[in-house]
C-alpha cells in the first residue's frame, strides 16, 4: 500500500512548492515565538508545574489553531485540479482502483500536516523538559487528537475537492465545514444544560465532533463542551467521532470516484420564464420572484459597475438566492441567541454575551472575507479570463472598485444579519448603547480591512488556493498577534508593550469596546481604527498598483 | 472591397533578454482580407498577436490598426480589435446571455443596443440556442461560438482568432469556416492562426509563414504557391518494384533533377526540379528512352501544407545537420 505511486507524486509535489517551505518556516517561527512568550523569565522553575502547563497550553492551542487553518489548504484543491487538468480520468483509467487512488491522495496530502506536527516536537520537548507536564496524560493525547483532526480535515477536503466546481469553491466549502465541525457544533452544548432530558446527551455527542473540547481537556482546560460525556471520555469520544466522520467522508469520496464522478449530465439551463404557467407561478411564489435562481436576469444597467455585477453573477454567494440562504443562516443563529437569552437558558451577562457575539462575528468575517476576496484577481489569472478582461476598455480603477464592492457588499449584508444579537445585549442592559455602537464600528472596520487585505493578497498570487490560504494566514495573524502578546502579559511583555500590540489588533479593540473580561483596562480606540485605516489604505494601494500592472501591456 | 490598409506592422521586434521572439516583422493587411498566420510552436505568432491587441509592447518597430498605434493608444485598440485567445476564459455560474451582457457592458454598449448586438452576434455564430445555458456546461465547439459572439459584440473592424478550429469536430469546423468567410464578406479583417493548414487554405486569401520569430513568406496564397512551385515535385509511377532502381538512376542522371527518392514498395520514384513544361517534356522523353516500364509521369499537386513545410525546411537547413539528401 505504501508503494502507491500517487503517494510519492503527491507528497513530493507538495514539498516542491515554495508555499510549503514558507508555511513550514512560518509555522516553526510561530511555535518558537509561542513557547518563548510563556517561557519563565527567571531562572527559577515553579515546582507545582504551573509554568510548564501554561506554556504547554498556549503551545497546544497554537498547534490546534494552526493545524485547523493550514491542514485543509492542501487537500481542498487536490481532486479538483486533477479533474480540471484531465489527469483524474487518466488515473481512473489506470489499473489503480478508486480506493488505491484515494489512499494515495490521502496519505500524500496527509504528509504535510504530519510534517507540521513532527516539526513541532522540539517545542513540545522544551515544554516537557520544564517538568510538570505528563507525557502519557497530556502530550501524547494532544498529539493523538491533533493527528485525528488532521485526518478529519484531509478527508473533508478531499471529498469537497472532488465535488467542487472551482478551487475557491472547494476552499470555501472545506473551511466552512471545518468551521462548523470545529466551532459551531459546540453551540448546542453551550445552550443545553447537561442534565436536560433527551437533549443533553445528543448535544454532547455533537460537540464531540469538534477537536477543541478534547484538546482543551488534554491541556487541562475543562469548561467547554462535552460535559455530559464525563471528563475522562471526552478525548475517546472525539477520536471515535472524528474517525467515524473521516470514514464516512472517505467512503463517500471513494464511492464518487468509483463511477459517479464523470457520470453527470450537463446543466440543462432551464429558465423559469420558459416553463409552464403552473411551474412559473409556483417558483415565483416560493422564491419571492426576485430570488429565483432560474429567473432570466436583466441586462446590466448604465449606472452599475459591470465588474461588480459580473462578480455577483459568477460567484455562488453573489447570487441572490445563495446570499439569502447565508443571511438567513446568520439571522437564525442570531435570533437563537436572542431567544436563549430571553428564556434564561443561559446565565450570560451582557459582557459575556458581547464577547461571544464579537468573537463569532470576527470568526465569521475571517472565515468569509478570504473566500469572497482572495479569488478576485487570482481566480481570473488562473483560469485565463484576466486576458479577456484586459481586452476590454475597463480601467484598472473600475475593475478594482467593482471587485471590492462585490465582496464588501456581501460581507456587510451577512454582518447585518447578525445584528439581533446586539439587540439582546441592549435588552439585558440598555445602558450599553455606546459600547454596542463602538463594537459595531470595530466590526465594520475589520470587515472592510479584511476584504481589502484579502483582495491585495489575491493580486499577488496566480493560484486561488495559494491566495486563499495566504489571506487566511494574514488575517489570522492580524487578529491574533496582539492577543498573543496579551497572553504573555506580565511574564514576557510589560503592560505598555502589550497595549501597543493590542492597538494593532482589531479583535482586541472590539473586545475592549464591549468591555469583555480581560480587556476592560485597555483603551484601544480610536488608535486601532487609525492603524486599521492605514493597513486598509496600504492594502488598497497594493491592490491598485498590482491591478494596474496586470492590466497594462507588458 | 476597399483597399484601405487596416493592419500594419513595421520592423516589429520583440526581445526577452537575449531571446528574440519576433524579428523585424513587416506586414500589411487590407479591409476584408483574411490572413492565415502559420508557423510551428514558438514561431512568434502569439507574440505578434499580443502586440497587435495591446497586451504586449514591442522592443522596437511599430504596429497599427486602422491607423491607431497599438502600443501607445491601447484603449482605442481594444475597441478596434476583437481578440479570441486559445483559452476560453470561463466565468463560473454565468449563463451565456449574462456572459455576453457583461462584455457588452464592459465595452460601454448602451442597454438597448446591447440586446440587439447580443442577438445579432449569437445569430451569426449559431449560439442563439445556448443563451440560457451555463457557460461551464458548454462543449468546446459551443464555447468557441460563444467566444466568437463575444468578440463581435462591439463590432470591431479587426478580428484576431488564435486557433479557432482547435478541438472542433468536422461539422463544427465547416461551420466555423463559413462563419469566418461571412465575417470577411461583411468587411471585417481577420487574422487567424491555426495548425490545420488545409482548413486555413480554404478561408485565407493572405498567408504569413513564420519560423523562429522571422517572417519567411508573406503574400496571397497564389503568390506563396508560386514561390513554392518554383520547385516542382515529379512522380514516376513504374509497372513494378523491379523497375525502380533503373528509373532512380536515370532520374538522378537528369540535368535539372534533384532530391531523387525511390520508393520500391509503391513502385515510385520522386524527384524535384525547377524546369518549366517544355523541360518536363524533355525529361520524360529521356526517361522513356531508358525505362520502358514507366506507367505514369505526373507532377505532385502542392498545397499550403507543402508550402509551409518547404519554407520551414529551408529555414532549418543551415542550422541543422545538413538537411536531407
Amino acid at each position: 500500500m505504501i508503494n502507491n505511486p500517487i503517494i510519492q507524486r503527491e507528497f513530493i509535489g507538495l514539498l516542491r512548492r515554495w508555499q510549503t517551505i514558507v508555511m513550514e518556516a512560518v509555522w516553526l517561527a510561530a511555535l518558537a515565538t509561542v513557547v518563548l512568550l510563556r517561557w519563565p523569565a527567571t531562572s527559577q522553575v515553579n515546582l507545582s508545574g504551573q509554568q510548564a502547563t501554561d506554556v504547554l497550553r498556549l503551545f497546544g492551542f497554537t498547534l490546534l489553531a494552526g493545524l485547523m487553518i493550514l491542514a485543509p489548504a492542501f487537500p481542498a484543491g487536490t481532486f479538483f485540479t486533477e479533474k480540471r487538468s484531465g489527469t483524474l480520468a487518466l488515473l481512473l483509467n489506470s489499473p489503480l482502483s478508486p480506493a488505491a487512488i484515494y489512499w494515495g491522495k490521502l496519505v500524500g496530502v496527509m504528509g504535510i500536516p504530519l510534517l507540521l506536527l513532527i516539526s513541532s516536537i522540539p517545542a513540545a520537548i522544551a515544554c516537557y523538559t520544564m517538568g510538570g507536564v505528563s507525557l502519557s496524560r497530556e502530550l501524547l493525547p494532544l498529539y493523538g487528537i491533533l493527528a485525528c483532526a488532521a485526518v478529519q480535515s484531509t478527508t473533508v477536503g478531499l471529498y469537497v475537492s472532488l465535488r467542487a466546481t472551482s478551487v475557491e469553491a472547494a476552499m470555501r466549502t472545506t473551511y466552512s465545514i471545518l468551521f462548523a465541525v470545529g466551532v459551531l457544533v459546540l453551540v448546542p452544548s453551550l445552550f443545553i444544560h447537561p442534565d436536560t432530558a433527551g437533549l443533553g446527551t445528543p448535544a454532547a455527542w455533537i460537540a464531540s465532533l469538534s477537536p477543541v473540547p478534547a484538546a482543551m481537556h488534554a491541556l487541562g482546560e475543562r469548561h467547554i463542551g462535552g460535559r455530559q460525556t464525563g471528563e475522562a471520555n471526552i478525548m475517546l469520544h472525539y477520536i471515535m467521532a472524528g474517525l467515524l466522520m473521516s470514514a464516512i467522508f472517505a467512503a463517500a469520496t471513494i464511492r464518487l470516484l468509483a463511477g459517479r464522478i464523470f457520470d453527470r449530465p450537463r446543466a440543462s439551463g432551464k429558465i423559469t420564464d420558459d416553463r409552464s404557467a403552473g411551474v412559473k407561478v409556483w417558483r415565483r411564489i416560493m422564491y419571492l420572484w426576485f430570488f429565483d435562481p432560474q429567473r432570466r436576469t436583466g441586462l446590466i444597467g448604465p449606472l452599475s459597475n459591470p465588474v461588480m455585477v459580473k462578480e455577483f453573477r459568477s460567484s455562488r454567494f453573489g447570487r441572490s438566492h445563495w446570499m439569502m440562504r447565508l443571511i438567513g443562516g446568520c439571522l437564525i443563529v442570531s435570533l437563537g441567541l436572542m431567544l436563549a437569552a430571553s428564556w434564561g437558558a443561559m446565565n450570560f451577562t451582557s459582557r459575556t454575551l458581547g464577547e461571544i457575539i464579537v468573537l463569532l462575528q470576527v470568526s465569521l468575517i475571517v472565515l468569509v472575507a478570504p473566500t469572497l476576496s482572495a479569488g478576485l484577481i487570482s481566480a481570473e489569472l488562473q483560469n485565463g479570463s484576466w486576458q479577456i478582461l484586459q481586452m476590454t476598455p475597463l480601467s484598472s480603477i473600475t475593475i478594482v472598485v467593482g471587485k471590492l464592492l462585490s465582496a464588501a457588499r456581501t460581507l456587510l449584508l451577512i454582518m447585518l444579519a447578525t445584528l439581533p444579537g446586539y439587540a439582546v445585549m441592549l435588552i439585558i442592559n440598555p445602558n450599553q448603547r455606546r459600547r454596542v455602537i463602538l463594537a459595531l464600528v470595530c466590526l465594520v472596520v475589520i470587515a472592510l480591512v479584511s476584504v481589502l487585505v484579502s483582495a491585495a493578497v489575491s493580486s499577488l498570487f496566480r493560484k486561488t488556493a495559494a491566495a486563499t490560504a495566504a489571506a487566511y494566514a494574514v488575517l489570522v495573524s492580524i487578529c491574533g498577534f496582539g492577543l498573543l502578546a496579551w497572553a504573555g502579559r506580565g511574564d514576557i511583555f510589560s503592560a505598555s508593550i502589550v497595549r501597543y500590540c493590542l492597538w494593532t489588533d482589531p479583535l482586541a479593540a472590539a473586545l475592549s469596546a464591549v468591555k469583555a473580561p480581560g480587556f476592560t483596562q485597555y483603551s484601544l480606540l480610536p488608535a486601532n481604527w487609525w492603524f486599521m485605516a492605514g493597513l486598509g489604505v496600504a492594502a488598497l494601494a497594493v491592490l491598485i498598483w498590482r491591478t494596474f500592472a496586470l492590466t497594462r501591456a507588458r | 472591397m476597399s483597399q484601405q490598409t487596416v493592419v500594419k506592422t513595421e520592423a516589429l521586434t520583440k526581445k526577452y533578454g537575449d531571446f528574440t521572439a519576433l524579428d523585424n516583422l513587416s506586414i500589411e493587411l487590407q479591409a476584408g482580407q483574411i490572413l492565415g498566420f502559420i508557423g510551428p510552436n514558438g514561431a512568434g505568432k502569439t507574440t505578434t498577436i499580443k502586440i497587435l491587441v495591446g497586451l504586449s509592447k514591442p522592443t522596437s518597430g511599430t504596429a497599427s490598426i486602422c491607423g491607431v498605434n497599438c502600443t501607445v493608444e491601447t484603449r482605442k485598440i481594444k475597441r478596434l480589435v476583437g481578440y479570441m485567445p486559445d483559452t476560453f476564459g470561463l466565468y463560473e455560474n454565468m449563463r451565456v446571455r449574462e456572459y455576453l451582457d457583461f462584455f457588452g457592458a464592459a465595452f460601454g454598449i448602451p442597454r438597448r443596443r446591447r440586446q440587439e448586438r447580443m442577438n445579432a452576434a449569437m445569430d451569426m455564430t449559431g449560439a442563439a440556442g445556448m443563451a440560457d445555458l451555463f457557460v461551464e456546461s458548454l462543449s468546446h465547439g459551443m464555447k468557441q461560438r460563444v467566444a466568437l459572439s463575444r468578440i463581435m459584440l462591439h463590432d470591431p473592424p479587426v478580428l484576431i482568432l488564435d486557433e479557432p478550429a482547435n478541438g472542433l469536430d468536422p461539422t463544427a469546423r465547416v461551420e466555423m469556416r463559413e462563419m469566418l468567410l461571412k465575417l470577411a464578406a461583411a468587411g471585417k479583417t481577420l487574422i487567424v492562426t491555426s495548425h490545420i493548414l488545409p482548413e486555413l487554405s480554404r478561408i485565407c486569401n493572405m498567408v504569413a509563414i513564420m519560423t523562429g520569430g522571422k517572417l519567411r513568406a508573406f503574400g496571397s496564397i497564389d503568390q506563396i504557391m508560386k514561390q513554392v512551385r518554383a520547385k516542382r515535385i515529379i512522380e514516376i509511377q513504374l509497372l513494378g518494384p523491379g523497375d525502380v532502381p533503373t528509373a532512380a538512376a536515370s532520374a538522378a542522371a537528369l540535368e535539372n533533377a534533384s532530391d531523387v527518392r525511390p520508393a520500391e514498395a509503391e513502385s515510385l520514384v520522386r524527384f524535384t526540379t525547377t524546369v518549366d513544361e517544355s523541360g518536363l517534356a524533355e525529361m520524360l522523353r529521356q526517361l522513356m528512352r531508358i525505362n520502358p516500364g514507366i506507367a505514369q509521369f505526373r507532377e505532385v499537386p502542392q498545397d499550403l501544407e507543402d508550402a509551409f513545410l518547404s519554407v520551414t525546411q529551408q529555414t532549418q537547413m543551415p542550422s541543422g545537420t545538413g538537411g536531407e539528401s
